[in-house]
């Protein structure tokens, strides 16, 4: 016997399954329903609540009218931070003005050793202040993770209360999951060593978040 | 109102005088207050150690034993919680007895919460005077909700200043036979406690369980404090403590 | 992982002893309890959420053979290999063959204690494989002579910042520094170029998602996202019990287990895995490998330990027991210390070689209450404490004294009798002190307490003599 058949036998006799394989109806019902569970009280306005979240875990913030402003937004954000005005950015952002902004901004894949990162996000979470990243071929999961800067640009339109919301985006706009989605909540941070949190542990030392609108 | 007191196995063999002092507030609520004579122990300390049969058997004395009267009240979190909590599991498979046993549960009180939410004392009898912090036993607060309760009576003393202390709620490490299998970490949450209770400059500790309290007293006696009291809440309400 | 769970006496009472370990266990109660509180304070009904939380693990374990299928089914669908490992060798055994057939040399590994459960860093080593841990304590523990976690979420709670910095500094021939910032970054060098030259990755998983064959997990160092986003391989180790159904259930639990570990409203990066990289991504790992681990658990389903499967390991439960903040998680001598420990170690390693640990606590339940997902933990302990019993796991002076206690309890007349005795030779054994000193039979007490005497004669006695 297979160990699959094996556990899953051990399994139903737990259940004291009478039939097998077991009658499906009651799971498939609650996973077409996907009911939304226990969520907190909506007392606020999603960007206010987005943006004072971000703060509170340590990601800066700043809103611009539209995309065309951001190129120069970063680029001020890297001069007063003392940071390096290059990077990488997410293949879909190859068509902003960096080199406008004075920005060496390559659209390629992440490297080890990059240390500026500039991403969108599919769409943003207000309850937790967490941006929600898809991966893909023009949305690479390392941009947000291996370079020491995080910048993640957020359409103020798609910033939504909570998760299951997120969930719901996701269903309407892609139908499946990407291989990999990423929800970022502030620079990466340890508190391994006598609980003393510290930024930037394995990912981003910081975060910047560009709302755009 | 026909109330049995619970004496408790450890007010009947180490403070005679919390039993008195518990049938003295009772009276003092208009309760007529019976003793029934066999009673003995709840059975925790066999349901704890895994001795179902044993904790079955006590549970079925103290029906027979207690199921005539309007209510039963228990100078303790512990017991009472045992009787509230504990007790319908055992007779989980029975459920004759079940039935019985689940009115007796409804019908049993930790004596602090009977005080204050069945009998709605507005007086008591002590004249204790003197600043005290509280102990919430693990059993009264976390199985019975009792909290407030013994701090609403507190308040009806007028001599009484009730400092609080860091920790209330956390285990004094009693916890039954668990103080002298692992003696070292008894004693070291019981160390955790007495420091933690002399912080707050108190006369006297006091708590709602007597086995937590000779465990506070007895480190605190061995830490080399003889000066600080122990008293169960039914000896500074009624008015007995020696 | 070496058990000696059976030393858990001797450990507990060496580690009073331990400053260091004195002082990390300290931080316990001013940071984690602390910070949880506050997080469940602001979150509103939280206690709703626990119940909510319980009624979907609930769901998932009432019907684990259909949702483990249809995991197993939307895995494959997209791409995932899964495995299935009824036992420690074979979870072992299953990851192993993956990294030879594919030439693996290094392993970058995200924390995981199932993989400290089933032993996966002596196995790949045994096979020439050089496992990496990432996470910040898991890689100081790692260098550290492979030293166990003392925590499931803090593994160095025991370790000052004095120790990292003699580690590393012994470890790493660097400058010794001891502000953690700085230590943290000197890991962090050293671990990048191996995050980048690995070829294969292993996490953990805190939740497998039936819906869409995903898994699901939490860090907050961002070592779990390189694990499973630069390797070739990523393998994803977990226990069968960590399903649930759909997306939405894991956003609920979610907001249950970073504030319950660590009082974090969510954690710094929450990923979802589902299937390998596609062929026009640039990045993400090329095979996806699921191991599905029983190790025991199918065998909980069945019994009185059920509930304990609900467990989403998120650590409150030790951060809140008085006795593992006294005696620290080495003492426990197993993977899960604290009260999950007592619970979960007799029942995956047996009764036998763990007796001490259903007693290991004080039953005062603080633990029941904090819990997210509202396992009864006391219950589960004393329930394994009736199973000792009934399988003669108890030493015999205990089980005398039990006895011989029980028997004269249903005999009010000999009860009477021997209260009646022990009143008084406790009245004398106290003296003009009224304090016993030693007392006999009892030793754990009285080494460190005294004993309040009573007076003498029993309520019994005196209620008698004032009634007449």
């Amino acid at each position: 016997m297979s160990a699959r058949d094996a556990i899953l036998g051990r399994v139903r006799s737990a259940l004291r399954r009478k039939v097998s394989p077991g009658d499906t109806a009651t799971i498939e019902s609650h996973l077409a329903a996907h009911p939304v569970g226990l969520q907190p009280p909506r007392d606020w306005e999603p960007e206010l609540r987005f943006r004072a979240r971000a703060e509170a875990l340590a990601s800066t913030v700043e809103k611009v009218p539209g995309l065309s402003a951001v190129p120069g937004a970063v680029a001020r954000y890297l001069v007063v931070n003392n940071l390096p005005t290059g990077g990488v950015c997410w293949p879909g952002l190859r068509k902003l003005d960096w080199i406008g902004a004075g920005l060496g901004m390559e659209d390629r894949p992440a490297r080890g050793d990059d240390l500026v990162g500039v991403t969108g996000c599919f769409c943003a979470i207000a309850e937790t202040g967490t941006l929600m990243l898809l991966s893909g071929p023009d949305t690479p999961a390392a941009t947000s993770l291996l370079p020491e800067t995080h910048i993640a640009l957020v359409d103020t339109a798609r910033i939504v209360p909570f998760m299951e919301d997120a969930w719901a985006l996701l269903r309407a706009e892609r139908g499946r999951l990407p291989r990999a989605v990423n929800f970022v909540s502030g620079p990466s941070r340890t508190a391994d060593i006598e609980q003393t949190v510290t930024m930037g542990a394995h990912g981003p030392y910081r975060v910047h978040l560009i709302l755009v609108g | 109102m026909r109330v049995a007191l619970f004496v408790t196995c450890l007010a009947d063999l180490m403070k005679p005088g919390v039993a008195f002092a518990a049938i003295r507030l009772l009276e003092h609520g208009g309760c007529t207050v019976e003793v029934p004579r066999t009673q003995t122990c709840c059975g925790q300390p066999a349901y704890n150690s895994g001795d179902r049969a044993t904790a079955i058997a006590l549970a079925k004395k103290a029906l027979a034993e207690f199921e005539g009267f309007d209510y039963v009240v228990a100078p303790s979190g512990s017991c009472g919680g045992m009787v509230r909590a504990h007790y319908p599991e055992l007779f989980r498979d029975d459920p004759a007895t079940l039935k019985r046993i689940e009115g007796l549960a409804s019908r049993t009180y930790e004596l602090t919460d009977f005080l204050v939410n069945v009998l709605k004392l507005d007086s008591v009898p002590g004249d204790f005077k003197g600043t005290v912090t509280y102990h919430d036993s693990c059993s009264g607060l976390r199985e019975l909700n009792v909290k407030a309760q013994p701090r609403a009576l507190l308040a009806k003393l007028p001599g009484v200043t009730l400092t609080e202390m860091n920790e209330a709620e956390t285990c004094c490490g009693f916890g039954g036979t668990f103080s002298l299998k692992f003696g070292e970490v008894s004693t070291q949450l019981a160390d955790n406690k007495c420091g933690n209770a002399c912080a707050t400059g108190a006369d006297a500790i006091v708590g709602g369980d007597l086995g937590c309290l000779l465990n506070i007293e007895g480190r605190l006696r061995r830490r080399g404090d003889l000066k600080t009291r122990v008293l169960h809440i039914a000896e500074v309400l009624a008015g007995r403590s020696e | 992982m070496e058990l000696r769970a059976n030393e858990f006496r001797a450990r507990a009472a060496a580690n009073l002893g331990d400053a260091k370990l004195q002082r990390g266990l300290g931080l316990i109660k001013v940071k984690a309890v602390v910070n949880r509180a506050s997080a469940v304070a602001e979150f509103g009904d939280f206690e709703a959420l626990r119940e909510t939380g319980k009624a979907i693990r609930d769901r998932a374990l009432a019907d684990l053979d259909l949702y483990l299928e249809r995991f197993e089914r939307e895995a494959a669908a997209r791409g995932a290999v899964v495995h299935w490992a009824e036992n420690a060798s074979e979870a072992c055994r299953i990851v192993v063959d993956i990294a030879r057939e594919n030439g693996v040399k290094t392993v970058a590994k995200s924390k995981s204690m199932v993989s400290e459960e089933v032993g996966l860093n002596d196995a790949l080593i045994a096979a020439g494989v050089t496992p990496v841990e990432t996470d910040l304590g898991e890689y100081i523990l790692q260098i550290n002579d492979a030293e166990p976690p003392s925590h499931i979420v803090m593994p160095v709670i025991h370790k000052t910042a004095e120790d990292v910095a003699d580690l590393f500094h012994a470890k790493h021939g660097t400058p010794r520094k001891t502000d953690p910032a700085l230590l943290t970054r000197e890991a962090r060098e050293i671990l990048r170029p191996k995050f980048l030259s690995a070829e294969m990755g292993v996490s953990g998983a805190n939740f497998l998602v039936a819906e869409t064959g995903s898994t699901l997990i939490v860090t907050n160092e961002g070592n779990g996202r390189l694990c499973t986003t630069l390797p070739r391989i990523h393998v994803a180790l977990t226990g069968i019990e960590k399903v649930v159904p759909t997306l939405e259930d894991a956003a609920t639990l979610l907001r249950l287990l970073p504030r319950s570990a660590t009082g974090q409203a969510i954690t710094n990066y929450v990923s979802l895995h589902t299937g390998p990289r596609h062929i026009d991504e640039s990045d993400g790992p090329r095979q996806f490998h699921i191991v599905l681990v029983d190790n025991g658990r199918a065998k909980l389903l069945a019994g009185e330990m059920r509930e304990m499967l609900r467990c989403i390991r998120c650590g409150a439960c030790m951060n809140h027991c008085p006795v593992y903040q006294a005696v620290g998680g080495h003492a426990y001598g197993w993977v899960y210390p604290g009260p999950m420990g007592n619970i979960l170690t007799p029942s995956y390693v047996g009764l036998e070689n763990a007796v001490a640990l259903p007693h290991a606590a004080t039953m005062c339940n603080q633990c029941g209450v904090v819990c997210p997902v509202k396992i009864p933990l006391p219950d589960l302990m004393r329930k394994l404490r009736e199973e000792q019993m009934a399988r003669g796991l108890k030493p015999w002076p205990e089980r005398l004294g039990l006895a011989l206690w029980g028997r004269a309890a249903q005999r009010p007349a000999l009860y009477a009798l021997g209260t009646r005795i022990a009143a008084r030779v406790m009245k004398w054994l106290g003296g003009n002190e009224r304090l016993i000193h030693r007392l006999p039979l009892a030793a754990g007490w009285s080494d460190g307490r005294d004993f309040p005497a009573p007076a003498g004669k029993t309520f019994r006695e005196l209620y008698k003599e004032r009634r007449k």
